[in-house]
């Protein structure tokens, strides 16, 4: 059976002039966990984008459970969750709020409709923003009163609160102290139990930055200038690797 | 020797040089037939007539002004959000429609909003004659354009990322909408609606002028019985009424996490657009539409506007937009900063008031007791009002600023003024600049005001024609107008983006 749910078929992409993905080929599959490697600028984030669609290629197809990305309805594709970066809440609206904006996907615009005014339910909302050891004092607090630490666990908890069994994080761990960081990474990486029946495998791909993250992750993709330099077991990472893309 | 080199600070004293030729013509037009009524028009300020009578009639003058200001504010700000959330980018990136039709809806109101709610008092007044309603469509008509402006201004305002964020959790459209523009919306009604509803009193007022009814009609009814003690009663209530409006709307608070003030403040916005459709519905199926054979005349009718008096109109409309607004510029900070102490400041701040407060056409009417109409003198009004809108703006950025630069340069033994020009006036001159170029957006509609009454530019021409049912020249006119204020709006719009 093929299992492949990420497929990227010679994509490029240019911004401008520049050329930030190079012919990249990638098959990614279905309960996989891989970490991307790559120096600030190599084009992770990039390729995340083109990933969860936020942006289209210049050049190639990427295909999503077989199907080129483009054919696929709201609803399958709402199946990726994302955590950026730069985390990208809405800074007027409260945590809680951030985080049942999760679920929009799976409601509709009656839900959207309560969630801003506040008359939602926001018990599931409050059962990840636990996980994420975030104090219920924080709850409904504006994001822009939050620091960087606590934004960072609303925006975890907004994509886990998704149930989502593929998952594209971008250096999701950044601002948090070492002992959450565990927390948090097993949390990311289980599996997903929607239907409270039998749990479906997770696919990930994480970009990091520190390598002694590495440990949980079944492959490393090592990426530099928009052109992927390995994509290897993790066990079968060497020093000569990780010298070919820092 | 050394360039001059201009700065924000010596750029926001220039345009004071509109001045020179400005007082050149009005020192050659006064005349002293009138001094006499000005002098009397002045004490009457302090000596307003109180009696019963008249305070009935205020009470019924100020609910008809309430009445259409309340109502014509509140129809507009409603749609005016709804303009604003389809003339702006976002809903056309979350429902993946072609620019095009959001080229069209921006340029179709910016030529709404081009024409100043007078001319369409007027103009809806000559189709259907003196109606309470036709002063809310009257005002509802441009304000809903210039409000939806803001709030696609705002909306435009929405992070991209947040934009990819909620886009990319696949939610369906209107969800995704709804969750990035909230906010945006709910804090541009609390920074802006107070501001257009003192607007919209003050347009119900002027269209009072022009006898839509209210406290206007009864201020223009005054001044031309020169009852000034009666004008001032009017004057002053209406002042109570606009500082009243501000205290009842800076009480009420916009909490959108008070669940039964939310369902409230909804049921408002729903309840508005129902009711706005019946009525619109109503106007169109009950109302004689046999005046509209003017309109079919258009095509018809002859012009006896030449071309050169036609151009000469237009520029005439142009020099009075550029004195007026370098009246409007120049003036705050020269007074403010010449007179820069605590009882002048309160002198200064009183008069803005007055100035804001009085409808430029009883400006212009009392200017004209000793001085004959000119474009100076129409400029010197529309100036002068527009001055005491800049100047409240001017004042409340510099008291809210930190005097720390101040203090210390008057520590170092510089004199108050310098202090007062580098260490308080020259950290707000750009943004009060920027603030400028938005107010002469304001200003070239305006002109339309004072020129139906000082015989200058378009304005006049559009009473005259109107007034003998030239409906060519009237839509050659508004055309006109459009094309200054889309023209003024275009070059307003690259200064304010170069200043902010």
């Amino acid at each position: 059976m093929n299992n492949t749910v990420f497929e990227l078929e010679n994509i490029s992409y240019k911004y401008k002039n520049d050329l930030i993905l190079n012919k990249i080929n990638l098959k990614i599959n279905s309960g996989e966990k891989i970490a991307l490697l790559g120096k600030s600028g190599s084009g992770k984030t990039t390729l995340i984008s083109v990933l969860n669609g936020t942006i289209r290629p210049t050049q190639g197809k990427v295909k999503l459970f077989n199907e080129s990305f483009e054919e696929l309805d709201r609803k399958q594709k709402s199946k990726i969750t994302t955590i950026w970066q730069d985390l990208r809440l809405i800074e007027d609206l409260s945590a809680e709020q951030n985080v049942n904006c999760g679920l929009l996907a799976e409601n509709n615009f009656y839900f959207a409709f309560k969630n801003l005014l506040n008359i939602s339910s926001f018990k599931k909302a409050h059962k990840y923003m636990k996980l994420c050891r975030l104090h219920n004092s924080i709850y409904d607090k504006k994001i822009r009163k939050l620091s960087g630490g606590q934004k960072q666990r609303v925006a975890i908890a907004r994509s886990l609160i998704q149930e989502s069994n593929i998952l594209l994080a971008d250096e999701p761990f950044n601002n948090l102290d070492p002992k959450l960081i565990t927390t948090i990474k097993n949390l990311l990486l289980e599996n997903v139990d929607k239907n409270k029946t039998k749990k479906s495998p997770k696919t990930a791909l994480v970009a990091l930055h520190r390598l002694d993250l590495l440990k949980d992750f079944d492959k490393v993709i090592g990426i530099r200038d928009g052109k992927i330099f390995f994509n290897i077991k993790r066990n079968n990472l060497k020093k000569i690797h990780l010298e070919k893309i820092y | 020797m050394n360039k001059l080199k201009l700065n924000y600070t010596s750029l926001s004293f220039l345009p004071i040089l509109v001045c020179i030729p400005l007082g050149y013509q009005l020192v050659n037009n006064i005349h002293f037939g009138g001094f006499k009524l000005f002098q009397e028009f002045l004490i009457s300020a302090f000596n307003p007539k109180i009696d019963n009578e008249i305070i009935i009639t205020v009470i019924k003058r100020l609910n008809e002004t309430i009445l259409i200001g309340f109502f014509s504010w509140l129809v507009s700000i409603i749609f005016g959000a709804i303009f604003g959330i389809i003339s702006s980018n976002i809903f056309y990136k979350i429902f993946n429609i072609p620019n095009f039709f959001y080229r069209i809806i921006r340029f179709f109101l910016t030529i709404i909003r081009s024409i100043h709610e007078v001319v369409w008092g007027i103009i809806l007044m000559q189709i259907y004659g003196i109606n309470f309603s036709i002063g809310i469509i009257a005002i509802c008509i441009p304000y809903i354009a210039v409000n939806s402006k803001v709030f696609a201004e705002q909306l435009e305002t929405i992070d991209y990322k947040s934009f990819e964020s909620i886009n990319q959790i696949n939610a369906p459209k209107f969800s995704s909408l709804l969750t990035l523009i909230w906010n945006p919306i709910i804090n541009t009604f609390k920074n802006f609606g107070l501001y257009r509803l003192e607007c919209s009193i003050r347009s119900t007022v002027i269209l009072g002028l022009f006898g839509i009814g209210g406290i206007g009609t009864s201020i223009f009814l005054s001044f031309q019985t020169l009852n000034f003690r009666e004008l001032w009663t009017y004057l002053w209530s209406l002042a109570i009424l606009i500082i009243l409006s501000g205290l009842i709307f800076k009480k009420i608070k916009f909490n959108t996490t008070n669940k039964i003030l939310s369902i409230f403040f909804i049921a408002v916005f729903f309840i508005t657009i129902l009711f706005s459709f019946s009525y619109f519905l109503y106007f169109i199926f009950n109302n004689n539409f046999e005046n509209f054979n003017s309109v079919s005349s258009l095509f018809k009718s002859s012009s006896d506007l030449g071309l050169f008096d036609f151009l000469k109109l237009i520029l005439e409309t142009i020099i009075l937009t550029l004195l007026s607004t370098g009246i409007a510029i120049s003036l705050p900070p020269l007074v403010i900063g010449i007179f820069n102490n605590n009882s002048s400041k309160i002198f200064i701040k009183s008069f803005a008031f007055l100035l804001r407060l009085i409808p430029t056409p009883v400006i212009l009417l009392t200017l004209l007791t000793f001085n004959n109409p000119s474009l100076s003198l129409a400029a010197l009004t529309l100036g002068l009002h527009n001055a005491g809108i800049t100047s409240k703006l001017l004042f409340t950025n510099l008291d809210s600023q930190d005097k720390r630069n101040y203090i210390a340069m008057k520590s170092l033994g510089i004199s108050k003024k310098t202090s007062w020009l580098l260490g308080l006036f020259s950290q707000q001159a750009k943004s009060y600049l920027a603030y400028c170029a938005y107010r002469s957006d304001i200003i070239i509609r305006e002109t339309a005001i004072v020129g139906v009454i000082g015989s200058v530019g378009l304005g006049w021409q559009l009473q005259e024609s109107l007034s003998s049912f030239a409906w060519q020249e009237v839509t050659l006119v508004l055309i006109a107008y459009s094309s200054i204020a889309i023209v003024g709006e275009l070059i307003n719009g690259k200064i304010k983006n170069s200043l902010t």
